[in-house]
C-alpha cells in the first residue's frame, strides 16, 4: 500500500487539516454543550409535561451518542469512515428486513448481505469499477437466488424487497463511503451529514412556525409546505457555502452550481424522510425499532441520509470528480 | 400475484433487553448463525468430554412443529437436547427456560436468547397467557420446544411427576410430543456442582405421541402429562 493512501484510511493526524471540519466539528460540539440549556430554558417557559422533558432529555442524550459514532471515524481515517458506513448500512438493512418480514427469507438477506460486504470492499479498495458493477450483478444474484427455494408464490415480494433493499442500503448509502477515497473526504462528508441533520431540524421547526397547508397528508400528517420550503431556503446557502469553502476554486465553485448542490441536498433529504414515512405507513408502524431513545430506530434517524448520498456523490462527479489522484485497487494491485 | 403476505417481525417495537426475554422475540440471519454456531460447539463438546450417545433418533420428525419433553436433573439437559436434534431443526428450536434463572439480568438473557435462543417460562405468576402465546407460537412458526415438563431439576437425579403445562400446549393439537429419557447428567453435573464432570451421556428418543383427540382441559392435560410421563418412563428401562 501506498503511503498516500496509508495517510488517507489511517492517518488521523491529517484530521483537522481542512478548516471546514475544524468548524463543523466545532459547530457540533458547541450545540451540544448549549442543548442543555436550551432544553432546561424552554422546558420551563413552556412549562412542560414530565413526559415531554423526559423525552427532550433522552433525544439529547442519544444526539451526543450519535454525534461521537459520527464524529470519531470521520476524524480517524477513511478506513474507519468506511467501515462506519458499512455499520450504518447493515444496521438499517436490519431494521428494514424486519419490518417488512423480508428477514424470514434467509437466502435473500444472505445474498443482500454479501451484496453489502463486496460493496465496502470495493469502497475501501477504491476499485470504482467493481463499485459500479456491483449493483446491476447483486440485482441479477438476488432475482437467481429467489429461485432457490422453488416457490413461485411470492417470488415478486421476496425480490422486489431485496433489490429494494439492497438498492438503499447497499447501493445508494455506499455512495457516502466512496466519498472517504477523496484526500479531503472530511469536510464533504460531515458536510453532508450535517447539512442533512440540519434540513430535518430546519424543516420542523418551520414546520411548526409557517406551517398551515398540509404537503402530503397521507404520508406523513405533520409535514406541511412551509416546513418543506423553509427547510429549502435555510439549507442551500448553507451548503453552497460550505461547499465554497470545500471545493473552492475548482468548477464547482459557481454560484449557481454551489445553490443546486444546496437545493439537491434540502430536497433529497426530504424525500428521503417522506419514503421511509410512505415504508412505515405501508405497514402499519410508527417506528422502525426501538433502538435509540427518543428518536426510534436507526433507519428513523439516517433515512434522509440514504437518498442523498448518491445524488450528491453523482453530481459532485459529474463536475470535480471524487478520488481524483488517489491510487485505485490497494488490495489488488 | 398473490396478496401481500410478509409481516413484520413478531418482536418489533420492543426495545432490546424487552426483545431478549419475549417470547414473541424471532431471530435474524445472525442470531440463526449463532445458533448453528453454538449448537455445533455443543455437540462436539458432548461427543468428546461426555461420549454422548443418541438412541432413537429416527424418531424425530422431518420438521417443526413438535415438542421434546423429557426428565430434568441438571443444566446440561438443554444443552443435550437441542445438540441431539437435527441441523434443520436448530434454527427453530428453542428450549423453554425458567426466567428466574436464565432471564433474571440483561447479561444472562443475552446469552440465552443468542447461543441457546432460549425462552423464558416464569414460573411464579406465569398465568395461562404465557402458555397461550406459547402454545400460538408453536403452530405458527413451526417451533420445536424443548420443555421439562418437572417443572425444575430433580435434587436426587430421581424424576418427579410431569405438570399439566405441556397438556396446555398441545391438547387439541397436530403438535406431536417426542417423549426423550436422559441418563447421565445427574452424574456428570448435579445441581449443586457448578463445574462438569465427564461423565458418559445417553439420550433415549421414543416415538412421537399425538394427542390431536384429547380435550383442552383440565382433564385432558393431566392425561397427557401421565401419557408423556409413562413414556418417558419406559425409555428410561432400555
Amino acid at each position: 500500500m501506498n503511503p498516500v493512501t496509508r495517510e488517507r484510511l489511517l492517518g488521523f493526524q491529517h484530521a483537522f487539516d481542512d478548516r471546514v471540519t475544524v468548524v463543523l466539528t466545532l459547530t457540533v460540539l458547541i450545540l451540544l454543550l448549549l442543548t442543555p440549556l436550551l432544553i432546561f430554558i424552554v422546558t420551563r417557559v413552556a412549562n412542560s409535561t414530565r413526559d415531554k422533558r423526559k423525552e427532550l432529555w433522552d433525544r439529547y442524550r442519544s444526539w451526543i451518542w450519535l454525534a461521537l459514532f459520527i464524529l470519531i471515524p470521520i476524524l480517524a481515517g477513511a478506513f474507519w469512515t468506511i467501515l462506519a458506513v458499512a455499520t450504518l448500512s447493515f444496521l438499517c438493512y436490519r431494521e428494514y428486513a424486519r419490518i417488512t418480514g423480508l428477514f424470514r427469507e434467509r437466502t435473500i438477506s444472505l445474498i443482500v448481505v454479501i451484496g453489502i460486504l463486496l460493496i465496502t470492499f470495493s469502497v475501501l479498495d477504491n476499485w470504482y469499477r467493481l463499485f459500479v458493477a456491483l449493483f446491476p450483478l447483486t440485482v441479477a444474484l438476488i432475482a437467481s437466488g429467489g429461485l432457490i427455494p422453488d416457490q413461485p408464490k411470492g417470488y415478486i415480494q421476496r425480490v422486489g424487497l431485496g433489490l429494494l433493499g439492497f438498492a438503499l442500503f447497499g447501493s445508494a448509502l455506499g455512495h457516502l463511503g466512496y466519498m472517504a477515497n477523496d484526500w479531503n473526504y472530511r469536510p464533504i462528508v460531515l458536510l453532508i451529514i450535517c447539512a442533512v441533520e440540519l434540513n430535518d431540524i430546519f424543516a420542523y421547526i418551520c414546520g411548526h412556525v409557517f406551517g398551515h397547508r398540509k404537503f402530503v397528508p397521507n404520508t406523513s400528517p405533520n409535514k406541511t409546505v412551509g416546513g418543506a420550503l423553509g427547510a429549502i431556503v435555510l439549507t442551500t446557502p448553507l451548503v453552497a457555502l460550505g461547499a465554497h469553502f470545500v471545493w473552492s476554486s475548482t468548477v464547482l465553485d459557481t454560484p449557481v452550481r454551489l445553490l443546486g448542490l444546496g437545493i439537491i441536498v434540502s430536497v433529497v433529504g426530504q424525500f428521503g424522510d417522506l419514503m421511509l414515512s410512505s415504508i412505515k405507513r405501508d405497514l402499519g408502524l410508527k417506528d422502525t425499532a426501538k433502538l435509540i431513545p427518543g428518536h426510534g430506530g436507526i433507519l428513523d434517524r439516517f433515512d434522509s441520509l440514504i437518498l442523498v448520498a448518491p445524488a450528491v456523490f453523482h453530481y459532485v462527479n459529474y463536475f470535480v470528480g471524487f478520488a481524483a489522484g488517489q491510487p485505485q485497487k490497494i488490495f489488488g494491485g | 400475484m398473490e396478496s401481500w403476505n410478509l409481516q413484520p417481525a413478531r418482536d418489533t417495537g420492543l426495545t432490546p433487553s424487552e426483545r431478549f426475554r419475549s417470547v414473541r422475540r424471532e431471530s435474524g440471519l445472525l442470531e440463526s448463525l449463532a445458533h448453528h454456531f453454538s449448537f455445533t460447539v455443543l455437540r462436539i463438546y458432548l461427543a468428546v468430554a461426555h461420549r454422548f450417545q443418541i438412541i432413537g433418533w429416527q424418531h424425530l420428525p422431518a420438521h417443526g412443529p413438535f415438542i421434546v419433553a423429557a426428565n430434568h436433573c441438571s443444566h446440561l439437559d438443554a444443552l443435550c437436547l437441542v445438540a441431539a436434534l437435527k441441523p434443520r431443526h436448530r434454527e427453530r428450536a428453542f428450549p423453554i427456560a425458567a426466567g428466574d434463572v436464565f432471564f433474571q439480568t440483561k447479561a444472562v438473557s443475552v446469552f440465552s436468547a443468542i447461543v441457546l435462543n432460549a425462552l423464558p417460562m416464569w414460573r411464579k405468576n406465569c398465568g395461562t397467557h404465557a402458555l397461550a402465546d406459547l402454545r400460538c407460537k408453536l403452530e405458527e412458526e413451526k417451533c420445536i420446544y424443548v420443555i421439562f415438563p418437572e417443572g425444575s431439576r430433580s435434587r436426587d437425579g430421581r424424576m418427579a411427576h410431569f405438570k399439566h403445562g405441556l397438556g396446555m400446549l398441545v391438547a387439541e393439537t397436530q403438535v406431536p410430543v417426542v417423549p426423550s429419557f436422559i441418563a447421565g447428567t445427574f452424574e456428570a453435573l448435579p445441581p449443586h456442582r457448578k463445574i462438569p464432570h465427564p461423565a458418559r451421556i445417553k439420550i433415549a428418543i421414543g416415538a412421537p405421541l399425538d394427542f390431536a383427540a384429547t380435550p383442552n382441559n383440565r382433564e385432558g392435560w393431566s392425561q397427557i402429562a401421565q401419557s408423556v410421563e409413562s413414556s418417558v418412563r419406559n425409555l428410561a428401562t432400555h
